[in-house]
């Protein structure tokens, strides 16, 4: 039995880097990110489980990480927003954010990028009404989500024919 | 929002933490904590130690029974019960209800056994299990005894439960030949919380012409899922068909004194409450005759 008591030591593994720490019990995972891991890329909104600003991946699966406690990840793999852009790059999704307009304040963006990097896995194609419900966990008060479900579909157009990349890469019109 | 000082353990048997559960009275299972955690957040409730339940490989699995129902842990996920080829196949509208609670990232951590332990009435799983007959087995440090769903729930977030016991799975007995179930719930918003539900299982006659036996269970109309006796007796010999099934449906909670709060006053719930059973049967007869298309026959 792993041991009782009000602070535990927790291992993760944290967008590929495998960190320590021992965390208060009580500590909620998205703290545990953006105050002890100083990932504060993950945002935290209503911290009430409905806005989904601060939901991340944690063994594969979306979560909101305001409802879940530190020490139950003990041992698990985290994806935060930080592991998308690769040495800078923007991923596709990114991209297709910053291109579509998919936010304006950006307060949401995190949890929307998350959410949609996992719909993409589950469902690289999706339709309309699937990028709808992929979202629908997370709120978005600015951009009625029009801007950010035309980015997400465009997102898995490029990435099911890798066009953008392809023809950016030779300086194209895409 | 820092939560109340709290202690937390992670047994790696379901002995240990029904070890934990009956030599402590203030520990509480912790399984998806979807609920849990907002309710030590509103300090609402107040727990010592939280026994995360949810890694335990034995309250996780879906399993087929000798006799082709389901046995369901407590643990599995509402994403688990949605994606499970098992649930599909037998209990398609299990599957279905389990697919549109909230959003993904809830689907993801909440389970079928805290969903029906918290016995919010506006849970999703608690009349459809009702309307399945599924039977709650449930552990304690001193032995198991099973109890039907239709018994669990005691009312505003009170089960059968006792201290020291802990839900460990879920029986749902196999659905009877010539059997379909159905679901539909009144909601601003797809897969939001809903005013009224109702869930429904009927079995026709050889034929598949007329209704043989029925259970209709309506939600949120008291604060458990209740069945509706008087219903199912008018639906017991009525032909299935909508207009029949509408008839019968006409006096649905006419005997009952629904809830009133702000969503809905008891008037409007009786009376949509007459439309959810209705929509609910006529799912169900579509399922037992087996035309369901994969994607409505369920509802929400």
């Amino acid at each position: 039995m792993g041991e009782r008591g009000t602070s535990h030591s927790v291992t993760v593994e944290v967008n590929g880097e495998k960190v320590s720490r021992i965390v208060a019990a009580r500590q909620l995972l998205v703290h545990f990110l953006r105050d002890t891991l100083g990932l504060t890329g993950t945002h935290i909104g209503c911290d009430t489980g409905n806005c989904g600003a601060c939901s991340v991946i944690v063994d594969g699966k979306l979560v909101k990480s305001c409802m879940i406690l530190a020490p139950q990840v003990d041992g698990s793999t985290i994806e935060t927003v930080e592991s998308l852009a690769q040495d800078g790059a923007l991923s596709p999704l990114q991209e297709s954010f910053h291109e579509h307009h998919g936010l304006q304040c950006g307060y949401c963006t995190p949890g929307m990028l998350m959410s949609a990097t996992y719909l993409l896995r589950q469902n690289p194609e999706p339709t309309d009404e699937e990028i709808r419900r992929g979202i629908r966990g997370n709120v978005c008060r600015c951009t009625g989500y029009v801007n950010i479900v035309e980015a997400i579909r465009e997102a898995s157009r490029g990435q099911a024919t890798g066009r953008r990349s392809a023809h950016a890469a030779a300086g194209e019109e895409v | 929002m820092l939560l109340e000082q709290v202690e937390y353990v992670r047994p790696e048997t379901v002995g240990d933490a029904l070890e934990i559960l009956a030599s402590d009275d203030g520990a509480a299972p912790l399984a998806g904590g979807q609920s849990l955690v907002n309710v030590l957040k509103n300090r609402v409730a107040s727990v010592d130690v939280l026994v995360d339940i949810s890694r335990l490989a034995e309250l996780s699995s879906i399993a087929r029974t000798a006799d082709g129902g389901l046995s369901i842990g407590a643990c599995v996920t509402y994403d688990a019960l949605d994606r499970s080829p098992e649930v599909r196949a037998s209990h398609w509208i299990l599957g279905d209800v389990a697919g549109h609670i909230e959003d993904q990232q809830i689907r993801n951590k909440g389970t079928i056994g805290g969903n029906c332990c918290l016995s919010d009435p506006t849970n999703n799983l608690p009349p459809i299990l009702v309307a399945l007959g599924a039977v709650m087995e449930l552990r304690s440090r001193s032995g198991e005894r099973s109890v039907p769903a239709a018994d669990f729930f005691k009312g505003y977030f009170a089960t059968a439960l006792e201290p020291g016991e802990l839900l460990v799975s879920i029986t749902v007995p196999p659905m009877p030949e010539h059997s379909g179930a159905g679901y539909a719930s009144l909601a601003v918003g797809a897969d939001a919380k809903a005013l009224v539900r109702a869930a429904a299982r009927v079995t026709l006659d050889e034929g598949g012409t007329t209704i043989a036996e029925s259970c209709l269970v309506l939600a949120r109309v008291a604060h458990v899922p209740v069945r509706d006796a008087e219903a199912e007796a008018r639906l017991s010999g009525a032909d299935a068909t909508e207009e029949a099934v509408r008839a019968a449906c006409a006096g649905v909670a006419d005997g009952m004194q629904p809830i009133a709060d702000v969503h809905g006053s008891s008037e409007y719930r009786r009376q949509m409450a007459k439309v959810m059973a209705r929509r609910a049967v006529v799912q169900a007869i579509a399922a037992a005759r087996g035309s369901r298309n994969g994607s409505t026959a369920g509802g929400k």
